[in-house]
């Protein structure tokens, strides 16, 4: 989701220097509710010293491919005040599986100390925080571990230009419940309030249980 | 559209005997008709001179004759299709091959026959067959041990274009005594003699015993050492050593370490040759030891040299410039890491360019495109930059031209770019320009264009963009749901799921748009289709019209349950897993709506019937060893004892007395996550609805 432009800050484009495309690691938990066409809702929260806010959010998942550790989707922000209409993002998503992509960001300037900040925010990380610390999460197996992390970084505007006041220069740690599809989030952008928090719940559209579909590319 | 690329054939050789260009004397005809009837009527023993007597001996009337005869002939169909065909209706090639045949023949008759019956078989199936059915492989194998060297010579050629022929005889090299011939002539001293020995070797290893028989028999060590001799030797060899090592393991593996492992850098040497076509066959054959033995083909830097090699190549004019292309896709096929290393070296703008900076054939055109199709298989920044180029105006007029196989190759560069959610979320193939030749290939009167279209649009019918979908209103349901009904069954599959793809999280409105086309009973009928990949998109077809649509369940149950028996029947018959997982989806989607609908899957699921005797599919697909339908298993039974009420705690009950929930229990240390988390729900379920006592 996008946040008000408080600074120009420029995602950095230097290369990925904490992951190890050779570990061999077993992928996370595929899991029915992440999976392309699933839709969750709620808030982030963009509170700031002068004043509490937050902002509905609807996110929609559009591919996950948890082989290459890939998913993207749309990231929609319904009561933006400096925007007319809801403002929508697509994003991508890394999936922090050892394979492909480490709990260390490496890039974004996402500094090691700033990673560890933010996951240890999740409850759940902190059973993994001591094999993070002794060899970087090398040896961490996820495969049956009932949460999964990921980094989601908005790639451009849907459906406003980039002159529209806010910034996609920041990125998400994730973390998503494979439980009952619960999500939770912290955006970083070093230019941008600290810690805002996303919320999200897997919905059902209004149904009596949880439904089904997908695409097949060929 | 070819499968593979090949080193491609030696042209028929025109200059193949002496004094070729020496033409009949005035005395003799040169019309094929005489000639034909000159050559029949003589016989055996040759052609009879006016005045009677054939001549047999060398340099006799009648020899001398024939000589001329046969000579004339062979001069007039070399390269000359028309030419052959006529000479083959005038009954030509048995007196031709019985010139051979004839005992004490001059050396002279036998080199102007051979030649001629050579060039008979080449180019033309019914050429190759005459001459075969004469018997002119007996004889001209026969001569290659005739004493005189120009005899051998012309023998080995008119051998080598009759291996050119699909219609000659493999040789089963099995047989010993055909192995003992073959090793005799690659141990030859005549060059012509070694490079047919390596003709008959490409063309008749077929299969994995014979590759292991000639590598048992120290074929490979041969054809290495004659690396060394001419060109068309070394090509040879080399063409013949990639039939041997193609898609064997085994011998890929033993080649790459015989010698030390000098046999393969000799053609790791070759991939450097001056002559393009020797580059192209050691790529070939790099490529082929590459696939069969992964693990003996490790080094990164030959891989990026084949790449470069073959990316220099396409600059070639002729066969090697059209079949690089092609020897790359190869080369890069399935391989990310190849894929990568292609892209890093330009791959796709050197192609790019050479596609639009030339007038190009046909051939180069389809190869270069099935190429670029390749590198954007898999690669994000191959279609990145494909689509950002000049090139995507080029690949969107290659759907209309006049050739079928570049249509197809252009639907394939379509087909991989669209592979993409990340292409699709943009939208930037939504639009006319791409849709509406696409959907015009539908009806294209070759059924690999229509596959290959149908392909592109199954990749683009995922409408991931808030814009109004054009593909929809550009009439391509219609032509879908025809070809859903066609006999063949790769075009009903793949015009199923791009009409699944196209419902894929549609407005309930659009939804019913594509039904009112489809019909209920076309439905029924192709969850009931013959192939299970059609019963299984159409399944995902009707889950995905269910998804969002609560009320699309008056379709599923409605017209007398048509599409509900349908489903029912397959679930029962426990039919393929990919059925069955998309059928229990299906039903989980219909749980998930109101009372009606979650009794409507319950009578599906756990009937009443007086059968009690028959245990529920449901509790046979919770054992599957499919992590995927134990999971649409769960999903549906969660859905339908969701939420807490009197009707759920029937359901449970219903459950419970059919065996389904005690099988649910077992399954509490599932070794899949996400069963075990979908048991625990249902197991929390079945407590908050308070039949814990059923338990």
């Amino acid at each position: 989701m996008p946040v008000r432009v408080v600074d120009t800050a420029t995602p950095s484009s230097q290369p990925s220097s904490g992951q190890d495309a050779n570990a061999v690691q077993p992928s996370p938990p595929s899991c029915s509710l992440l999976t392309a066409g699933r839709c969750f809702a709620g808030t982030q929260n963009v509170s700031s010293l002068q004043k509490d806010e937050a902002w509905k959010v609807n996110v929609r998942i559009h591919g996950c491919d948890m082989e290459q550790g890939y998913l993207c989707g749309t990231m929609e922000a319904l009561n933006v005040p400096l925007a007319d209409t809801p403002v929508v993002t697509f994003w991508e998503g890394e999936i922090v599986d050892a394979k492909n992509y480490t709990f260390f960001t490496g890039k974004w300037e996402a500094s090691a100390e700033d990673d560890v900040r933010h996951w240890s925010k999740f409850s759940s990380f902190t059973p993994l925080l001591s094999q993070i610390e002794a060899d970087g999460g090398k040896s961490v197996d996820l495969s049956n571990y009932p949460f999964i992390f990921m980094r989601w970084k908005e790639q451009y505007f849907v459906n406003v230009g980039v002159d529209c006041g806010l910034t996609i220069a920041g990125f998400y740690y994730v973390c998503f419940s494979c439980s009952d599809g619960s999500i939770s989030g912290f955006y970083y952008d070093p230019n941008s309030s600290p810690f805002q928090k996303l919320e999200l719940k897997c919905t059902n559209e209004k149904q009596s249980g949880f439904t089904f579909s997908s695409y097949e590319l060929q | 559209m070819p499968a593979t690329a090949s080193g491609g054939a030696r042209a028929e050789e025109a200059a193949s005997t002496p004094s070729d260009s020496s033409s009949a004397p005035f005395c003799m005809g040169t019309r094929p008709e005489e000639l034909a009837a000159r050559l029949t009527a003589g016989g055996p023993g040759g052609v009879s001179g006016p005045g009677g007597g054939g001549g047999r001996g060398e340099g006799g009337e009648g020899e001398h004759e024939r000589v001329l005869a046969l000579r004339e002939i062979k001069n007039q169909i070399i390269g000359n299709r028309t030419k052959k065909l006529l000479y083959l209706r005038l009954g030509a090639v048995p007196a031709v091959v019985a010139a051979l045949a004839e005992p004490g023949a001059s050396p002279t008759v036998l080199v102007q026959a051979a030649a001629a019956a050579g060039s008979f078989a080449c180019g033309v199936d019914d050429g190759a067959r005459a001459v075969l059915a004469a018997g002119a492989v007996g004889h001209l194998t026969r001569l290659l041990a005739h004493p005189d060297d120009k005899v051998v010579d012309a023998c080995a050629r008119a051998l080598r274009m009759i291996y050119q022929s699909k219609q000659a005889p493999m040789l089963d090299v099995n047989n010993e005594k055909n192995m003992d011939f073959l090793l005799s002539l690659l141990d030859s001293e005549n060059e012509n003699v070694t490079e047919l020995a390596a003709n008959i070797i490409s063309y008749s290893c077929d299969d994995n015993t014979e590759q292991l028989a000639l590598c048992g028999a120290g074929v490979p060590q041969k054809l290495v050492s004659l690396f060394g001799g001419s060109m068309n030797l070394r090509d040879a060899c080399l063409e013949s050593m990639t039939a041997v090592i193609r898609n064997n393991w085994e011998v890929a593996s033993r080649f790459a370490s015989m010698d030390h492992g000098k046999a393969f850098r000799s053609i790791v040497g070759l991939m450097h040759d001056r002559s393009p076509r020797t580059r192209l066959l050691a790529c070939l054959c790099l490529i082929a030891l590459g696939h069969a033995s992964p693990c003996h083909f490790p080094d990164r830097q030959i891989k990026t040299k084949l790449i470069l090699v073959l990316l220099e190549l396409i600059e070639e004019p002729g066969h090697v410039g059209d079949e690089a292309p092609l020897a790359l896709t190869t080369l890069i096929k399935d391989s990310v890491e190849l894929q990568k290393q292609a892209f890093s070296t330009n791959a796709v703008a050197k192609l790019s360019n050479h596609l639009l900076a030339n007038t190009l054939e046909t051939r180069r055109a389809v190869t270069i495109l099935l190429a670029l199709a390749e590198l954007c298989s898999k690669q994000e920044e191959s279609r990145s930059q494909l689509m950002s180029g000049q090139v995507s105006t080029l690949i969107l007029d290659a759907l209309k031209h006049d050739c079928a196989d570049i249509r197809v190759a252009a639907c394939s560069c379509l087909k991989n770019i669209s592979r993409s959610s990340k292409v699709l979320s943009a939208g930037r193939l939504s639009c006319d320009t791409v849709i509406a030749p696409l959907v015009q290939l539908l009806y294209d009167s070759s059924t690999s264009v229509q596959i290959a279209a149908l392909g592109a649009i199954c990749n683009i019918a995922v409408n991931l963009t808030p814009r109004k979908s054009v593909l929809l209103h550009s009439g391509v349901v219609s032509q879908l749901v025809h070809l859903s009904k066609s006999m063949d069954p790769a075009l009903r599959l793949k015009s199923v799921l791009a009409l699944r793809n196209i419902m894929f999280l549609m407005k309930p409105k659009d939804k019913d748009l594509i039904l009112k086309e489809l019909t209920v009973s076309t439905l029924s009928s192709l969850i009931c289709d013959s192939e299970h990949s059609v019963q299984e998109q159409t399944l995902a077809l009707v889950q995905n019209l269910l998804d969002g649509y609560v009320d699309s369940v008056n379709y599923v149950i409605g017209e007398d349950g048509m599409v509900i028996n349908a489903i029912s029947r397959q679930l029962n018959s426990a039919s393929a897993t990919g059925v069955c997982i998309q059928g229990m989806l299906v039903l989980a989607n219909m749980a998930a709506g109101d009372e009606l609908n979650k009794e409507a899957v319950m009578d599906v699921t756990v009937p009443h019937r007086a059968d009690r005797m028959k245990p529920s599919f449901v509790v046979n697909f919770l054992q599957s060893k499919d992590k995927q339908l134990r999971v649409a298993t769960l999903w549906c039974i969660l859905n339908l004892i969701y939420p807490n009420s009197d009707s759920s705690s029937t359901r449970v009950a219903r459950f419970q007395n059919a065996g389904v929930i005690s099988q649910v229990k077992n399954m509490i240390n599932d070794p899949c996550l996400d069963c075990k988390l979908r048991v625990r729900m249902v197991l929390e379920h079945c407590l908050d609805n308070a039949v814990s006592g059923f338990m």
